[in-house]
């Protein structure tokens, strides 16, 4: 695409989503999801065939229907309290239907049947740019009118994308459909925490977006999008498998990794809150989502997955230069000893 | 603290900055230096603990677990020598790199003052000691064996989290300085009685009970020389400790909720010790005993009374050693035949005499000769359980008959009898094998003429 039409498009998106986190005005705030949804379409289909034009569809209706139930909400809090403000959200239904819309548009269960197919349907850079700044508009959303969030929605939401995320991953070899299915877990644990702690979600989508880039550059940076052409990493940079399994890790939520730090202060904010059964059922299905992990590492970093000699010596093209990875990686593992820093950060 | 945990992290840089011909030289030096510190720790003054710093502190449980951690490294890192002989510099380097993070965790593991930093750490020896089994192992059973060891312990330990969270929501601190003064007894209800489970769960798993030992035959078995002489070693009594730790803040109900573990545990030993004399694997018979001593160790903790603490600490202590000289001499056998069945390699006694020495000693010290600590720890721990109640005294004499008789099993089917024809080419012992069995064994004999050191805190 034309690189002067590309940034335009791209500013576009950026400006939707810094339109929705920064208005005060619900119409506004309507009007930056609209743009950053009509934006992103050519974003998700820079490559011309079906098989993004079907994922672009998928992703625009059901973001659309999404956006649509938002405009119903806001509407029916503009009937309650006569005012386009956003503070609380003052009726209990308006409440309700705005929370199911963002929920529609993060990919929380039971709307997350769309996360899967459009994230495999799409290049890894647009996957990449979908599962990271996409969320940011919605979550902030929420996180403006979590006091008035219906408890027990939420809480369902939250659990049952955790399981969904954990289950659906298991049978999965494409590796687009795999971080999918990480994304919907994760929103889960961020979800669950809104409504008792708004700076926890924040800081849960600040690691999450760390370590899920990083996962993508690697991705891009071997250019493999199944767990087959993963393994042949050990040929090609060695290196990079160690990275694939550190940060695999991370995002499995393993101790000492940053990927840690959230699930830790998660569970410890609910506990305060007086609930143990949920954080410890929260946490027992992560570990689904650490198998599916496990597996990947297994077949890239700690085995040499059988694979014919032809594999081995595929052409090797010029090493991409991924300028913002070594940082990337660094703060997606090391950062768990300043937990005490960031759990305070408003 | 820090005069041991600093110069183990540097550890790191050095295995990378070395010469090829001197990586081994220098770790396996500076690591016997490093153990060399640590003795000084078991200078244990007062009844309380040495408070080095906030985070960090040692008192008689722990010196000694910490001394043996420290002990272990340049042990394993001469054990691992010849099997890594082949393989490239830079994964040679990834190995021992493997090791002294490892070995850094587990030190700063046993030292931890907060329990929650304790539990990131006994999370966090988890990931080397995974990489090094399914990264190093020899079969393809191995990706079995790590995915079993991984699950089985997060499993058991994400609870603990929680439970460690609510209890420092209750008392305002985990520091386990303050706790020892805070010595409230836990009221009886069902939530407490999950908090206790939930505190129990994740060690039990780690020590193992007899139900949930699943992991550790596969872990032993599959793991390189080194894994398993560190799981055995020290992974295991990172249970016991945990479980001496907690339970001073679980009284009064680990009276009656102990008893399902302790029924587990005295029948597991027995039958973990009746599976040894059934077994064609060695490793696999060494892995058994292993889950059978703990066992023992189970029953000392969960009984609660100064001399059974005594012969917990003492038990770990011993059976570290012993189970750790226990698999580096299988792996010597592993690496001439290259196979783990005990009757491929018979009659070893005539063709290398030395270590059948020590075999022998290995096979006397695990059945717990008189006067070894293994003896005193297992005697303790009997006669704390018959005073707890009469009728344990017959499974506990029946499992020190069955432990002598997998013992004399393995001693004699490998050294004894006539040698087979196939074996009468293999290498004669190095010296590194040699000043390895010596390592181990001379810290046992020495540490029989004065106990006292490793009897932990209730001496």
């Amino acid at each position: 695409m034309n690189p002067l039409i590309f940034t335009t498009i791209l500013m576009t998106v950026l400006l939707g989503t810094m339109i929705v986190m920064m208005s005060s005005h619900w119409l506004m705030i309507w009007i930056g999801f609209e743009m950053n949804l009509l934006a992103i379409i050519p974003i998700l289909m820079k490559k011309y065939n079906p098989r993004t034009m079907e994922a672009s569809t998928k992703y625009f209706l059901t973001q659309a229907t999404a956006s649509m139930l938002l405009m119903m909400a806001i509407i029916i809090n503009l009937m309650h309290s006569g005012q386009w403000t956003i503070t609380k959200v003052f009726n209990p239904t308006a409440s309700i239907i705005m929370t199911s819309a963002l929920a529609m548009k993060l990919g929380l269960t039971p709307f997350h049947f769309w996360v899967p197919e459009v994230t495999q349907g799409i290049s890894l850079t647009s996957g990449l740019i979908l599962l990271t700044w996409q969320k940011l508009a919605p979550m902030s959303i929420l996180y403006q009118i979590s006091p008035s969030i219906n408890l027990n929605i939420l809480l369902t939401m939250a659990v049952l994308s955790i399981l969904v995320g954990g289950w659906g991953g298991l049978n999965q070899t494409q590796l687009r459909k795999i971080m999918a299915y990480s994304s919907i877990a994760h929103m889960g644990w961020m979800t669950a925490v809104l409504v008792y702690s708004p700076t926890l979600t924040m800081l849960n989508m600040l690691i999450y977006i760390m370590m899920t880039l990083t996962m993508f550059m690697l991705f891009i940076h071997s250019s493999s999008t199944t767990t087959l052409s993963l393994s042949h990493t050990w040929n090609k940079t060695p290196l990079t498998t160690t990275l694939i399994l550190i940060t695999l890790l991370s995002m499995g939520g393993l101790p000492p990794l940053s990927g840690f730090m959230p699930k830790w202060m998660i569970i410890q904010e609910l506990t305060k809150n007086s609930s143990i059964i949920l954080p410890t059922l929260m946490a027992i299905m992560a570990l689904l989502n650490l198998y599916f992990y496990m597996r990947l590492t297994y077949s890239t970093s700690l085995t040499m997955f059988p694979s014919t000699n032809n594999m081995k010596m595929k052409w090797q093209f010029e090493t991409k230069r991924i300028t913002l990875l070594p940082p990337l990686i660094v703060m997606s593992s090391l950062l768990l000893p300043l937990t005490p820093m960031l759990s305070i950060l408003d | 603290m820090l005069k041991i945990i600093i110069p183990t992290i540097m550890l790191m840089p050095l295995t990378w900055l070395s010469k090829k011909n001197m990586i081994w030289i220098n770790t396996t030096t500076y690591s016997l230096l490093i153990s060399l510190i640590s003795l000084s720790l078991l200078n244990q003054p007062s009844n309380n603990s040495l408070n080095f710093s906030l985070m960090f502190f040692s008192d008689p449980l722990s010196a000694p677990l910490l001394v043996l951690t420290t002990w272990l490294l340049p042990l394993m890192l001469m054990a691992s020598q010849h099997h890594l002989s082949k393989e490239p510099l830079i994964r040679k380097k990834l190995y021992i790199t493997m090791l002294t993070m490892l070995q850094t965790l587990l030190i700063m593991t046993f030292t931890a003052t907060e329990l929650i930093s304790f539990y990131i750490l006994f999370e966090a020896t988890l990931v080397p000691t995974l990489i090094i089994i399914t990264r190093w192992g020899n079969q393809t059973e191995r990706l079995n064996a790590g995915l079993y060891f991984l699950f089985y312990t997060l499993m058991g330990s994400l609870p603990l989290l929680v439970a460690l969270i609510s209890i420092q929501n209750l008392t305002g601190s985990l520091n386990f300085l303050l706790i020892q003064y805070w010595n409230q007894a836990l009221p009886d209800s069902w939530s407490n009685i999950f908090l206790w489970l939930a505190c129990m769960m994740a060690f039990m798993v780690k020590m193992p009970l007899y139900g949930l030992h699943l992991w550790l035959p596969k872990a032993h078995v599959e793991a390189p020389i080194a894994g398993s002489m560190v799981l055995a070693a020290i992974l295991l009594k990172l249970g016991g400790y945990g479980m001496l730790r907690i339970t001073t803040m679980l009284n009064p109900q680990t009276s009656f909720m102990a008893y399902p573990f302790l029924m587990l545990s005295l029948w597991g030993m027995i039958m973990t010790s009746s599976i040894c004399l059934r077994q064609t694997d060695l490793k696999s018979l060494i892995a058994y005993s292993s889950v059978s001593h703990m066992a023992l160790v189970i029953v000392a903790v969960l009984i609660q009374t100064p001399w059974s603490y005594m012969g917990a600490t003492a038990l770990m202590i011993a059976h570290g050693l012993t189970s750790s000289m226990l698999f580096c001499l299988a792996n010597s056998n592993y690496e001439r035949t290259h196979s783990r069945t005990m009757i491929l390699a018979r009659g070893l006694q005539t063709l290398l005499p030395l270590m059948a020495a020590w075999w022998l000693l290995a096979s006397l010290t695990n059945l717990a000769l008189p006067p070894s600590i293994n003896l005193i720890g297992e005697l303790f721990v009997v006669m704390s359980s018959f005073s707890w109640s009469n009728i344990t005294i017959i499974l506990m004499g029946t499992n020190i008959t069955i432990t002598a008789l997998y013992s004399l099993y393995m001693l004699i089917t490998t050294q004894r009898g006539k040698y087979t024809h196939h074996i009468n080419s293999i290498k004669p012992s190095f010296t590194r094998e040699n000043a390895l069995m010596a390592l181990h064994m001379t810290p046992l004999l020495l540490l029989s003429l004065n106990p006292k050191i490793i009897l932990g805190f209730t001496y």
